[in-house]
């Protein structure tokens, strides 16, 4: 390892520090400076003054903002987000509970994005102001402007309920899911895999299609734009032209020279979409009742549980800037032009 | 580079001179912009048909959105219409000879606010066989059926007929579970996603731009703390911090405009930070400069008036995000108070009945956030390749 490559991820790995610190701060502030005391948000309106200080002293509302806020701080750091309300539960392991169905979800989510994203994105590039590319452009530009839940609902609509082809909603039919001894990662069609149990992978696969379909679809939208403005650019240097000059082939000169060298940027680009994948698993989770991260932060804000969503919503801070970091020292690794 | 563009300047000035009419100049507005130009006009268009829908609302609606006006879940372009009875060769009479008369009306239905509404005097019966019955005997002078049912009827019970289709209703996109027409909530709510999305851009931009301005140009401490925190809310999640904070303020149009505004905060500062940074280096900024301008006067009147057209295209984009943001809001259940009419609101009680087949709940809410959101973006994509050629790929 170089030492600018050292450097380079040594900065890298100090400037994350301050940027999840800030959305700590930020997520603490909003959900306790805002007008509303908690404790009888929680409570509901009603509740003896006494019942309202035993619950204050509980979950220690009563100490100075300032003292609860370098507590919760502490907690974070060793990835202790406190017990939940109501339920005298760690958050973390409800979060716990909830995280792999939504890592499953974008996995295959994340496939769709790329496959569609990629090819779409490249041949736009390729026929620059053809009609393909503006239709390909005005195309995805509707798809970002889908309301990711409506897609769900439509396709819910048309291959569930209307045609009665795939399961509407869940992550498996009921009855199937696996014991204790089955659960190796969490993830069952991976699950399934290891332990060779088909009927599982296939029942898990038949009730991913929708839910990833839909929101890999909307980022989709997104990502063909990202992968044909940084076709454009590989397009436009001075080696296609040599390669042109010499007469190879169009289709391998974009495909495989083009393509291979915009994939780095493009790579990098389907890492950086994690914040808007996330985003959107909630509401995708929401629609095809999907037991993941997304469903718990909605089922926590209607029990009012506001301990359960400041952890999940930091966990989800966590996660963005984890995998931005991965992106950018594996970037830093393929791309020696990339230091600080 | 564009290929439709006109060779020579001579002939670019023959087709700018030439003194041709307002729709001749919008078609031809790609001579001058390219091909970009017909992305903006979709979406222009598009956004002129929302705002007069927002404006002509209370003319486009047939009913109020609120009000429960007819049999719940009925399927788009059905409803109720009125029959008589007829006896021997009358032809049936029409509306204007049938006031003052007697309706009969089914118990659970909601022909009631109908009769009511026509000014008519009502009875109630437990089914639609006694409704017939009485219809027969002449208690009645009056029936309110289910359209779908009228062919049947008429064909068992031939001495009754349809009187004028204007005395019965249909619902021309069907009506929702509690009986509300759904066209005139969609009418409706057009006003309430229109003002939650503009208001959002509007307060994002009012901390946005003054930040951007702020930290492009005094650089230093100032820069680098600001862009800290804005890029840390930025890498964000957004939707997240939104459902944070509406969930924390409660319902409300204001609120919800709060809640979505804070999340576009950071768009609006990096625009225009980053204009800022490159029109601060420019010659006329340092001519100002040098001839002793204050930098407040710099600021304003040599870098803002520069920065707007990056800002109109932001805006754009922004509302469009807005929208589907205040969507998703309503979606979860963390928009407005129910007695505002909301598309998101609309989606979300379509949700479950969506697998017992009623489609049009869904479809119709859907395709209009689209149809919006896609001609804020269509129109903002288009600005700024308009605006800014030379970003043009």
């Amino acid at each position: 390892m170089s030492p600018g490559l050292r450097r380079y991820i040594f900065v890298r790995i100090l400037l994350t520090i301050p940027m999840v610190l800030i959305l700590v701060t930020v997520v603490f502030f909003v959900l306790r400076v805002i007008p509303g005391d908690p404790a009888v948000a929680i409570l509901r309106e009603g509740a003896s003054e006494e019942q309202l200080a035993s619950f204050r002293a509980a979950a220690g509302l009563d100490q100075p903002l300032h003292i609860q806020y370098f507590r919760y701080i502490s907690g974070v750091v060793r990835l202790d987000f406190g017990e939940a309300m109501k339920r005298s539960v760690p958050v973390m392991q409800e979060i716990r509970t909830f995280f792999p169905a939504t890592v499953e979800l974008a996995i295959y989510s994340m496939l769709i994005t790329a496959s569609v994203g990629i090819f779409f994105g490249a041949y736009a590039a390729h026929n620059r102001k053809s009609a393909a590319d503006y239709g390909i452009r005005i195309s995805s530009i509707i798809l970002y402007s889908l309301p990711i839940f409506w897609l769900g609902l439509m396709l819910q609509m048309i291959f569930g309920a209307q045609l009665g082809w795939l399961p509407v909603s869940g992550r498996l039919s009921p009855g199937m899911t696996p014991g204790p001894e089955e659960t190796i990662t969490g993830l069952y069609t991976i699950d399934a895999i290891l332990n060779r149990n088909w009927v599982l992978f296939k029942d898990a696969i038949l009730h991913l299609i929708l839910p990833s379909i839909t929101l890999g679809l909307v980022l989709a939208g997104i990502f063909t734009r990202l992968t044909r403005a940084n076709m454009l650019d590989v397009l436009e240097q001075d080696y296609i032209t040599a390669g042109r000059a010499r007469g190879i082939w169009e289709r391998v000169l974009v495909y495989r020279h083009g393509l291979r060298n915009a994939f780095i940027p493009i790579v990098t680009l389907l890492g950086l979409q994690v914040a808007l994948l996330l985003a959107g698993a909630i509401l995708t989770e929401t629609t095809f009742s999907w037991p993941g991260l997304g469903r718990l932060v909605v089922q926590r804000i209607y029990d009012r549980d506001f301990a359960t969503l400041q952890g999940a919503i930091i966990f989800f801070a966590l996660i963005v800037a984890g995998v931005s970091l991965i992106v950018d020292i594996l970037y830093g690794f393929l791309d020696p032009r990339i230091r600080y | 580079m564009n290929i439709s563009s006109p060779n020579t300047t001579a002939q670019t000035s023959k087709l700018v001179d030439e003194n041709i009419g307002f729709v001749r100049r919008i078609w031809r507005g790609r001579i001058w912009y390219g091909t970009e130009w017909y992305i903006t006009v979709i979406g222009g268009l598009i956004l002129l048909g929302v705002t007069m829908m927002t404006i002509l609302a209370p003319v486009l609606a047939p009913y109020d959105p609120n009000e429960f006006i007819g049999a719940p879940f009925t399927p788009p372009g059905r409803g109720q219409q009125a029959l008589v009875s007829r006896t021997g060769e009358n032809p049936v009479p029409s509306a204007s000879e049938i006031t003052d008369e007697v309706v009969g009306v089914q118990r659970n239905q909601n022909g009631v606010n109908l009769a009511k509404e026509l000014n008519y005097e009502y009875e109630r019966y437990q089914n639609q066989e006694e409704l017939l019955t009485a219809l027969e005997n002449g208690e009645v002078d009056l029936i309110f059926i289910n359209q779908e049912l009228v062919p049947e009827v008429l064909g068992a019970y031939p001495n009754l007929g349809v009187v004028d289709e204007k005395l019965g209703r249909s619902y021309r996109l069907g009506t929702d579970n509690l009986g509300r027409d759904i066209s005139s909530r969609i009418v409706w709510g057009a006003r309430t996603i229109l003002g939650v999305a503009l208001a959002s851009a509007l307060l994002s931009s009012f901390v946005g731009i003054p930040l951007g301005l702020i930290s492009g140009f005094a650089g230093g401490k100032v820069d680098r703390t600001l862009s800290l925190v804005m890029d840390s809310i930025y890498s964000f999640p957004g939707l997240l911090l939104a459902i944070a904070l509406a969930a924390m303020l409660g319902p409300g149009l204001l609120n919800v405009a709060v809640a979505i505004s804070v999340i576009y905060i950071p768009t609006f500062y990096r625009v225009v930070r980053g204009q800022v940074l490159s029109i601060k280096e420019s010659l006329y900024v340092d001519a100002a400069r040098s001839l002793g301008a204050k930098s407040s006067n710099i600021l304003r009147r040599y870098i803002f008036p520069n920065v707007i057209p990056s800002v109109v295209v932001v805006f754009s984009l922004n509302i469009a995000d807005a929208i589907i943001t205040a969507a998703g809001l309503a979606f979860i259940g963390l928009g407005l108070p129910p007695d505002i009419p909301d598309w998101g609101y609309d989606l979300s009680k379509g949700h479950s009945f969506l697998v017992a087949g009623q489609w049009w709940m869904i479809t119709f809410p859907g395709i209009m956030i689209t149809l919006v959101a896609a001609g804020f973006s269509l129109f903002g994509e288009g600005l700024s390749e308009i605006l800014n050629p030379r970003l043009v790929k």
